[in-house]
């Protein structure tokens, strides 16, 4: 297997947007070829993630529009599909093709334009990913279900609403630093939970969870150029490498699963990148989450082993997941803050993790990064990828 | 009344709800039909407020519960006043429409009632 590296990296502003899918999709590819150093005759094949313009946007076949318009004809170009954790498919996909030798340099975009419909329906689209006999029928959501997984952790392990708020708290605090957030705001716990006036700000969706405690619906595309790294010495920066990448699933209804709270995919995926990278947990100095819910940015930090079962609000409370903790986690404000256009995050959360590593990343910058970790949750973590990104 | 149904593997008596086609835990393809019991216990919940469309209700209450033979479901619960570990009996009713289409399921009452 050749190494591979990450050669280009450019997201658009997530939020919502004017344009239209295909836009957004061009905008962040020209920005991450650009990146790159790379013009059109010389990517090999693309792969773009995309959940659902089927539904959304009306616009199937989004891989063959998108070659068209970027001039990239005649390059092998696939749409992949993995509910919202498409863009890390995507990646992988990618990956695996230049690592077999197939394919030099590939260029890989996820975007998602959600703002086309209305809440309702972004909200019913998603939620068409559960199981249609044993959740989605009832009037489950994506939301529901984390409501459900927040209640159960919360009274194992002694995880309060201030918890969750201080996720929020801290992601958005990153998201008002990173220009391409979707919100681009601070909030405060008095403001989202504390004072009176928070029961209007900050209304219950999913008991427990409130409106903070969900991501927003956004609009927007992210891009990555990934190249085989024996080619990568011409690029403009110096190349990041995908050290190690893992993916597991898990039974589909979440209320099936011998313990529902254990989420086993994204502790398989994780295990797996990290034994890729022959790298452990205490090695990563940076991580981006898939944060959807808060509880989740919880449940990952300890499933991915960075902290023990139980312990990942213990580690939120003493800040070690701040930018200047001992390992902060969504530096980018994660989705709580920068958006989740659902088949833009997992590449998103890539280029977010190339920037840290590259020392690009701004006011949000974290000190000394060398090795990175991301993952990208797919339903409710029945489909979960993870990767392990490494500087020169 | 249409009974809601748990599905047994033969091989290992593992008990599934709704039907699949291989058991989770040893892989088996045969089951055996067998009425839900009764009553179970919920395990969790959620008061939901944003709800998808084809819903009139401003809120639905939603959870699982968990039979004596351990299987689980998921239901629409009949009312708010719920905590964790409560008796549930479930009746099968209207849970939804879908494009027009009436849909049938899980609805789950406190058992003292």
């Amino acid at each position: 297997m050749r190494d591979v590296a990450i050669i280009g990296c450019g997201m658009t502003k997530f939020g919502r947007r004017e344009e239209d899918l295909l836009e957004l999709l061009m905008e962040a590819s020209l920005a991450a070829m650009k990146d790159a150093g790379l013009d059109h005759r010389s990517v090999d094949a693309v792969y773009v993630a995309n959940m659902g313009a089927g539904i959304l946007n009306y616009q199937t076949g989004v891989a063959s529009a998108l070659v068209d318009r970027l001039n990239l004809l005649p390059a092998p170009a696939d749409t992949v599909e993995n509910g919202p954790a498409s863009g890390a498919s995507a990646i992988k996909n990618a990956f695996l093709a230049i690592a077999s030798g197939l394919y030099d340099s590939v260029l890989v975009v996820g975007g998602e334009k959600m703002r086309a419909v209305t809440g309702w329906e972004a909200t019913d689209f998603v939620a068409s990913m559960t199981h249609r006999q044993g959740e989605y029928i009832y009037g489950v959501t994506l939301p529901s279900l984390a409501g459900m997984f927040a209640r159960l952790h919360m009274a194992k392990y002694g995880v309060k609403q201030e918890h969750l708020a201080m996720v929020a708290v801290k992601n958005h605090e990153n998201g008002a630093k990173n220009p391409y957030a979707h919100i681009q705001q601070a909030v405060t716990m008095e403001g989202i939970l504390l004072r009176p006036e928070a029961v209007v700000n900050n209304p219950p969706i999913a008991e427990p969870l409130r409106m903070y405690d969900c991501c927003p619906v956004s609009d927007g595309a992210a891009a990555v150029v990934l190249c085989a790294a024996e080619k990568a010495k011409d690029a403009p920066h110096p190349a990041v490498h995908i050290a190690g990448f893992g993916q597991a699933t898990d039974i589909h209804a979440v209320y099936q699963r011998d313990d529902p709270l254990d989420l086993k995919a994204v502790r398989g995926a994780a295990k797996a990148a990290f034994e890729m990278a022959r790298l452990c947990p205490q090695d990563i100095q940076v991580a981006e989450l898939h944060d959807a819910f808060t509880i989740l940015e919880i449940v990952e930090s300890e499933q991915a082993g960075f902290f023990p079962v139980g312990q990942g609000h213990r580690a939120l409370e003493e800040g070690a997941t701040r930018l200047d903790g001992k390992l902060p986690i969504n530096p980018s404000g994660g989705l709580k803050a920068r958006g989740h256009p659902v088949g833009a995050t997992g590449v998103a959360q890539v280029t977010e993790l190339v920037w840290q590593l590259r020392g690009q990343a701004g006011e949000r910058q974290v000190s000394q990064a060398v090795n990175g970790f991301c993952c990208n949750f797919g339903g409710f973590g029945n489909n979960v990828l993870a990767f392990v990104l490494s500087r020169e | 009344m249409e009974v809601p149904k748990g599905y047994q593997c033969k091989a290992c008596g593992r008990v599934f709800h709704p039907k699949r086609r291989f058991c989770l835990g040893c892989g088996g393809d045969q089951f055996k039909e067998l009425a839900l019991e009764k009553e179970g216990t919920l395990l969790t919940f959620t008061k939901l407020h944003a709800l998808t469309m084809d819903f009139t209700t401003r809120t639905l209450m939603l959870g699982i519960v968990e039979y004596p033979r351990g299987v689980r479901a998921l239901g629409q619960l009949s009312t708010d006043k719920v905590e964790m570990g409560m008796k549930m009996r479930h009746r099968w009713e209207k849970v939804r429409e879908i494009n027009g289409q009436e849909i049938y399921g899980l609805k789950f009452y406190p058992a003292s009632k």
